[in-house]
């Protein structure tokens, strides 16, 4: 029986010729957590993925797998499988021989290995299929062959690498609760890199937010998708509408945010993080916000605009607003809601919320610039 | 076919048609021509028509004569075919494996390892009976001979490796090593069996380029002849249908080579898709078993 392991990435570099893909990244992955790492194609999750698995080895830093320092020795010898993107099943071998290819490296005889190997496609219910060629299955059943190949090795952690995408819709959210519950039976720590934040927020105990070789935010989904620390976070989590402004003042653990197109926020805020005058982002859950016809005079917690696009969503309605500024504004309301003040394309109308609902997205104070743009507008 | 509105062809159909009839017939009519001719009767001559039908012209071949060597020639080219293979398939997947690290000067190599197709046969051929003679070595078919067919296969056997390593998915190989495999394992069980198709190419093109290679062997071969070299010696005194015999068997001897490749080609790709024979039977036995 394996056990499960703390992985552990402290000071983690990883430079390509002049590319930096991973910077300096601290991160505890606790033992038999699921831990996924999201982020945009490009912000460096893969490579982490691939130094925990020991196909890229970090330009600085170190990694531990259950309190051992496992740069620089091979994969075997981690404790680690991985999953890969492509499945990369090898093509001249059965699927039985695909999934005994790790005890056959380890010398265990023919009669065993495939015995073994037998046992496990059971396990994935794919035993039938064990003397097909990898070429002659679906996806779907390529995808629990390549689990199978790597489970069989006993591993302390199993890392997977985009092991949804290439699945169609139905496939990928079977597989998804199909991956939890083997996390779950094996008790050992599953690491899931993925571009998809539904899929992230659905499987995983820490979901880590990734930029450009950062870290942005790591925590247990809920804490993610309901308290962004960041206006990136935020946006790219979805869900949410980013504001922004200037501390205008602060008193009694209230604070005032005012932007130069009018708006004033109000939310609670402890004193001494920001100044008078520094930028503040602050976000609003897109379904906490009420919708009124007709625009509103000046007031607090409050903005106008032109609506822009309504989609009906079946739990919901989808109203997009553009603001002052030209920036987007979505509120998600609730269906019988939206019939009783029904708004049309082209209306002025105003959204309003509650002052407890408006979040500081803490980890943008002391940022060097006010958030502008929206890289990842969530639709 | 696409027709114009009125549902007739525009005139370039015809031009092209006319074309391609007039390739076929270049192609293909002077060589059926041989064929034909090649069972004259034992009484016929070099031309039409035929006098009678018989394969003696063919027992001619594989006797001495003093007209040429034809049996010690061929032997001789299938010898040197056979081993221009080997080399050409272990040398082209070595260079196609280290071209895939991007070494210092890579390109440089590459380049001087091409340039060999565009240079003259006849002046390699030479170059190299010159080199013998001046290091006072005997040019020999398996030899010098040797040299100059691999100065001619290698840069195909390269540019094919290169293109079947440009769509082998590097995944493979992590993949093994992430299951225990070492570098050498990696090679012998996942690499080249994965690559086996793009090598049946490889010893083809080795095999058939060697085997009626004509200008890069003319000089290099010392004193005894590979086959075109031979055909190409009694073109000028056999005056007998044997002439059409060799061109009849060394062609088919081709289509057998080609069609032993293509059809491993074929059968490696089928084993990949389809189920092996037999395992369905193996699979209700597995099944079965408690």
């Amino acid at each position: 029986m394996t056990q499960a392991s703390d992985i552990e990435l402290v000071g983690v570099t990883k430079r390509f010729a002049d590319l930096v893909a991973v910077d300096a990244i601290d991160l505890t992955i606790p033992a038999g957590t699921y831990c996924c790492l999201l982020g945009p194609s490009g912000c460096g999750k893969t490579t982490i993925l691939r130094m925990i698995a020991g196909h890229e080895e970090p330009t600085e830093g170190v990694i531990r797998i259950g309190g051992d320092n496992v740069v620089g020795l091979p994969p075997v010898r981690r404790g680690t499988a991985m999953m890969f993107q492509s499945y990369a099943l090898f093509p001249h071998m059965t699927v039985l021989d695909n999934v005994a290819y790790n005890l056959r490296m380890r010398g265990v005889g023919k009669a065993e290995r495939r015995e073994r190997a037998r046992a496990m496609l059971d396990k994935v219910q794919l035993g039938p299929l064990a003397l097909r060629m990898p070429a002659q299955l679906s996806g779907g059943q390529q995808q629990r062959v390549a689990l199978a190949r790597a489970i069989i090795t006993n591993p302390r952690v199993l890392l997977l690498d985009e092991p949804l995408s290439a699945l169609d819709e139905y496939l990928r959210l079977q597989m998804r609760s199909e991956l939890r519950r083997l996390q779950r039976e094996l008790g050992i720590t599953f690491v899931h890199v993925t571009h998809t934040q539904l899929e992230a927020i659905a499987v995983a105990d820490v979901v880590v937010v990734m930029d450009q070789g950062h870290i942005e935010q790591a925590a247990a989904p809920e804490v993610i998708y309901a308290t962004p620390q960041s206006a990136y976070v935020a946006r790219f989590m979805g869900g949410h509408n980013v504001l922004s402004g200037r501390l205008a003042q602060i008193a009694g653990g209230l604070a005032a945010i005012e932007n130069d197109r009018g708006g004033r926020f109000e939310l609670a805020m402890e004193e001494g993080l920001a100044a008078r005058g520094d930028p503040v982002n602050v976000s609003i859950r897109r379904d906490r916000v009420a919708l009124e016809n007709g625009a509103a005079a000046a007031g607090i917690n409050r903005v106008s605009g032109t609506v822009d696009a309504i989609e009906y969503q079946g739990a919901f309605v989808k109203v997009t607003m553009r603001i002052a500024g030209d920036e987007e504004f979505v509120a998600y309301l609730r269906d019988d809601q939206f019939l009783k003040r029904p708004v049309a394309i082209g209306d002025i109308a105003t959204a309003s919320w509650q002052r407890d609902d408006l979040h500081l997205l803490r980890a943008d104070l002391g940022r060097v610039a006010l958030d502008a743009g929206r890289p990842y507008q969530n639709p | 076919m696409q027709r114009t509105r009125s549902g007739r062809r525009p005139w370039t159909f015809y031009a092209l048609a006319a074309f391609f009839t007039v390739y076929v017939l270049f192609l293909y009519g002077p060589m059926s021509a041989i064929y034909i001719l090649s069972f004259q009767g034992p009484n016929g001559g070099l031309t039409f028509p035929l006098n009678g039908v018989s394969l003696t012209w063919f027992y001619a071949l594989f006797e001495q004569q003093r007209t040429g060597d034809i049996a010690g020639s061929f032997a001789r080219s299938i010898a040197l075919a056979l081993m221009v293979l080997v080399l050409t398939v272990v040398i082209s997947v070595m260079a196609g494996l280290a071209f895939r690290r991007r070494f210092f000067g890579a390109t440089f190599v590459f380049y001087m390892a091409i340039a060999s197709l565009i240079m003259p046969g006849l002046l390699i051929s030479l170059g190299i009976g010159l080199m013998f003679q001046f290091f006072g070595l005997r040019p020999g078919w398996y030899t010098s001979a040797l040299g100059a067919h691999l100065s001619w296969t290698l840069p195909f056997g390269l540019l094919i490796m290169f293109a079947v390593f440009s769509r082998f998915d590097r995944s493979y190989e992590e993949a093994a090593r992430d299951l225990g495999a070492s570098d050498w394992k990696i090679l012998w069980t996942i690499v080249l069996p994965i690559l086996l198709p793009g090598m049946i190419a490889v010893a083809l093109f080795g095999f058939t380029l060697s085997y009626d290679e004509f200008p890069r062997t003319s000089i290099a071969v010392g004193a005894r002849n590979t086959l075109p070299l031979e055909i190409w010696n009694m073109t000028t005194n056999v005056t007998s249908p044997a002439l059409f015999a060799i061109g009849t068997v060394t062609t088919a001897l081709s289509f057998l080579v080609i069609a032993i490749a293509l059809g491993s080609i074929a059968l490696i790709q089928r084993r990949r898709t389809r189920r092996l024979p037999g395992g369905a039977a193996k699979l209700e036995a597995g099944v079965a078993r408690p």
